[in-house]
């Protein structure tokens, strides 16, 4: 049979794809245009490489009846993508910015769920001799000290926004920093690869308590300073506003907010990671700005 | 050398073991990569045959500007259509951001220029002898237009599995437009991508080691194809 | 009534003239040679008959009708004709596909389709390669297909170039063996581009020659072999004996012809005075160790100059005051013990001389 290669061609693999697709399916299914009613969420990486994400998703999508697409960003990213209206709901973890959001319009509350905090990690040898610091005076030490080198996210994720804060709280612009030398890299990553980073040169890098108790296995990176308040990480969720996107799945990204500060998400958020890491990576907080 | 190694005793097992997850992402990438080629290659086989066949002003411009295309970055493609389709973005009443639909059209336009680009150079490769041949034993225009596209069948066929091998491997694009959403929009290459960056070698290198066996298997497929 | 006539027809190729003043009429049902040599610009006149290309001026007629340029009408004749190009393209299908591709494209019935492919098949004896990949032919077969490709859709005109140029002895005679059945059976007009001289009289009627883009000549093959109309053609003809003289006297058609001091006599028209080339074919003249015995009128003595074999034959250069090609076989050769330098006697018969006008 001489028939056009590309009929051919198709005609053997679309239906053998098809096959596979079904071999592999999953229970949720698996549709090139989306048909189940489907919720957006942007989320900070810190969240999803705990596995938080992993663990909640399945239990909203249970009780709601809804697909949800989780969608791994750096807090910068996700806050774009609320404001372009391609999700529906962020979960993030930079206040000043958050603010700014939803002041603009972009989200309609901000509703803190949970909160650790951030450490200074670094290898075990500590090179810098910052142990034990603050982490102002430890981001000054590092400055000055001509040995260590220190790992940023360089993303403007949350993590990203609360370095910047403690090297202006050091008394450093952030522009001299970026240039102050080969000692500070800029990784460009989650949370969970730019520890790897660090690990892999044996540098300082900061990051939140969740997912360094997360990777601790992975790593070879000691916590090196873990005082200060300006160590709080406080993770809200927002839900996107319907008046500049109206596509955005209002009543669902609702749901959501209220599924993660119910009292029994709550509690669960509570416990998570506890049989695994030892301690929980989290603290709930209900919707109520925590005090460090 | 461990690690290499550890990754092909996980990509045995998680083959034999017939893993759920990864059955589901293999399927995808095949699926999508299949999609978008069979439909580029219906819409660039007469598009290439009209543009071969047919001499007008332009037409030599008209050609490179298809082979510039060749390599364009994937993460190029995926911006673009990042920006047509988001909800602030032209299209974005389709709501198809972060969807299987939005690979499909970013690989669509990925591969359009090979598929196009090597169609008309698979006909102009065929002998100059072939439609004057026909035209003298009485075919029409269309007629012997068929005719060359079947004496040039082999080489179309490259063109779409050149096309369907940069459909499956590429990265870029499916991350940006597709959000490599577990159990919605994550392929082979986007899980490589993602669990390399968190640390799973050993689970990457056995998706990768699965991404090369299938391409294998469907490469030598249809080698058998063109055998013929 | 002609089936093809051609009227002042000439073709250019980047500026250059290919064909000047082509002028032609062919009959239906003739077998027409077009002899030239290679580059003469026979594949460019077959492609301006076959409606492949259009001449830059001049005129051609089908069955009474312009076709020289009007699409409709081109489109309407080129499908009562067939072209068998001189290396001839098949198809990447199988035979059977391949012949019976004409007839697909003119809609015709399955069931008319395979009677008419098999006996096109069956004529040319391609009949059991039918499933066999036509691109895996040797040339002889290709050839072969083509012409069952060409045949099988009936044209009243059949045009093939140089149908056995490229072919080896054997698939030579296999091709012409089915010409020759085709012109016999089918009352088909066959044009026919060729090289060689002895094909055209092997299968021919009437020959054109067509040297440099022009007609030299058109008539029946014992025409143009034994009556050369100029030197081109007899070259051609594979006449090689072309001596330049003058007529110095005449008895009714007997003339006498002075070549270089030598007194050649033969039969022609020409007067006393005239400047005149004889042509001598190679074959007619007979070499003889002493002076023959004869009725033949010319006797010339002279020395071998050189001899070269060809094929089965030796070719005796004879220097009798005025060079002189003889032919015989190898054996003759050895029995006559011929070599350089060896005294000869070559004698020819008056009526085996052609004479032809010489100017200057």
């Amino acid at each position: 049979m001489y028939k056009k290669p590309a009929i051919f061609l198709l005609s053997i693999l679309v239906p053998a794809s098809l096959l596979f697709s079904i071999a592999g399916c999953s229970a949720r299914g698996d549709e090139l245009l989306p048909r189940k009613e489907r919720l957006r969420v942007a989320t900070t990486t810190s969240l999803y490489d705990t596995g938080l994400w992993g663990y909640l998703e399945p239990m909203f999508e249970e009780k709601y009846g809804v697909e949800v697409d989780v969608l791994y960003a750096g807090t910068g990213i996700a806050l774009e993508y609320g404001k372009r209206g391609d999700v529906d709901v962020i979960t993030v973890h930079s206040k000043l910015q958050e603010e700014a959001f939803v002041a603009e319009g972009y989200g309609l509350e901000r509703v803190p769920f949970a909160y650790n905090y951030f450490l200074i990690v670094g290898p075990s040898n500590d090179p810098a001799g910052i142990k034990g610091m603050s982490p102002e005076d430890a981001f000054r030490t590092l400055q000055g000290a001509g040995s260590g080198a220190f790992v940023s996210r360089g993303d403007d994720s949350g993590t990203h926004g609360k370095e910047k804060a403690i090297w202006e709280s050091a008394g450093f612009g952030y522009e001299d920093i970026r240039k102050a030398g080969d000692w500070y890299i800029e990784a460009g990553r989650g949370m969970g690869p730019t520890l790897l980073m660090a690990s892999e040169k044996q540098a300082y890098t900061l990051s939140d308590m969740g997912t360094f108790l997360a990777y601790k296995g992975k790593i070879d990176l000691v916590p090196v300073a873990e005082k200060g308040s300006v160590l709080l990480n406080v993770y809200s969720v927002i839900a996107c506003n319907p008046d500049k996107n109206p596509k955005v799945n209002r009543e669902m990204a609702d749901n959501m907010v209220n599924f993660l500060t119910s009292p029994e998400i709550q509690e669960l958020l509570g416990k998570y990671g506890t049989r695994q890491y030892g301690m929980p990576l989290f603290i709930p907080c209900a919707g109520a700005e925590p005090s460090s | 050398m461990t690690e290499l190694w550890q990754g092909l005793v996980r990509a045995v097992e998680l083959i034999v073991a017939l893993d759920p997850e990864v059955m589901e992402i293999a399927g995808r990438s095949l699926a999508l990569a299949a999609t978008s080629c069979g439909i580029t290659s219906l819409i660039c086989l007469p598009l290439g045959s009209v543009i071969h066949f047919n001499s007008f002003r332009g037409k030599r411009f008209v050609i490179n500007l298809i082979q510039t295309f060749y390599s364009v970055p994937t993460v190029a493609i995926g911006l673009f259509v990042f920006v047509f389709l988001s909800r602030v973005g032209p299209l974005g009443e389709l709501g198809l951001m972060f969807t299987p639909a939005a690979i499909v059209l970013g690989q669509i336009l990925l591969v359009t220029p090979i598929i196009l680009g090597l169609t008309i150079s698979a006909l102009s490769g065929v002998d100059k002898a072939v439609p004057e041949t026909a035209i003298s034993l009485g075919a029409d225009r269309v007629q012997t237009a068929v005719l060359t596209i079947r004496e040039a069948r082999f080489a179309i066929l490259t063109a779409v599995i050149m096309g369907f091998g940069r459909a499956i491997s590429e990265v870029g694009l499916s991350l940006m437009v597709g959000g490599n959403i577990k159990g919605f929009t994550r392929t082979i290459t986007t899980a490589i991508s993602l669990e390399t960056s968190k640390g799973d070698i050993e689970l990457s290198m056995a998706l990768g080691i699965i991404l090369i066996s299938l391409a294998l298997v469907i490469n030598i497929a249809l080698n058998r194809l063109q055998q013929r | 009534m002609n089936l093809v006539e051609t009227i002042n027809l000439a073709q250019e190729y980047d500026g250059q003239p290919v064909l000047k003043d082509v002028n032609l009429k062919i009959d239906g049902g003739e077998a027409f040679a077009l002899l030239g040599p290679t580059g003469a610009g026979k594949t460019t006149l077959l492609r301006l008959l076959d409606l492949l290309d259009v001449p830059s001026s001049g005129r051609v007629y089908f069955d009474g009708v312009d076709v020289t340029r009007s699409r409709p009408p081109r489109l309407e004749a080129r499908r009562r004709m067939s072209f068998v190009q001189q290396k001839p393209i098949v198809f990447a299908m199988s035979v059977y596909d391949n012949v019976a591709c004409g007839l697909r494209w003119r809609h015709e019935r399955n069931e008319v389709i395979r009677q008419k492919v098999e006996s096109a098949l069956e004529l040319v004896g391609m009949a059991d390669c039918r499933s066999r990949n036509a691109r895996t032919l040797s040339g002889g077969e290709t050839q072969r297909v083509a012409i069952a490709r060409a045949l099988v859709t009936e044209p009243e005109a059949l045009f093939l170039d140089e149908p056995t140029a490229n072919l080896d002895p054997v698939s030579t005679s296999k091709v012409e063996e089915v010409l020759a059945q085709i012109m016999r059976e089918k009352k088909m007009t066959v044009v026919m581009a060729t090289h060689d001289m002895s094909q055209g009289q092997r299968l021919a009627s009437r020959i054109g020659v067509l040297v440099n883009g022009e007609v030299l000549q058109t008539g029946s093959p014992g025409e143009i072999f034994c009556s050369p109309g100029s030197m081109e053609v007899a070259e051609l003809v594979g006449i090689e004996n072309i001596l330049p003289g003058m007529v110095v006297e005449k008895e009714d058609n007997l003339v006498t012809v002075d070549v270089n001091g030598s007194a050649i006599q033969a039969i022609s028209d020409h007067s006393v005075g005239e400047l005149v080339y004889a042509l001598i074919r190679p074959e007619d003249i007979t070499l003889t160790l002493t002076q023959p015995i004869s009725s033949a009128r010319n006797v010339f003595g002279g020395k071998i100059t050189r001899i070269t074999a060809v094929g089965p034959l030796m070719r005796i250069e004879v220097d009798c005051g005025f060079p002189l090609l003889g032919v015989v076989t190898k054996w003759s050769a050895q029995e006559l013990g011929l070599a350089a330098g060896k005294k000869v006697y070559a004698s020819f018969k008056a009526t085996a001389i052609h004479t032809l006008n010489r100017w200057g």
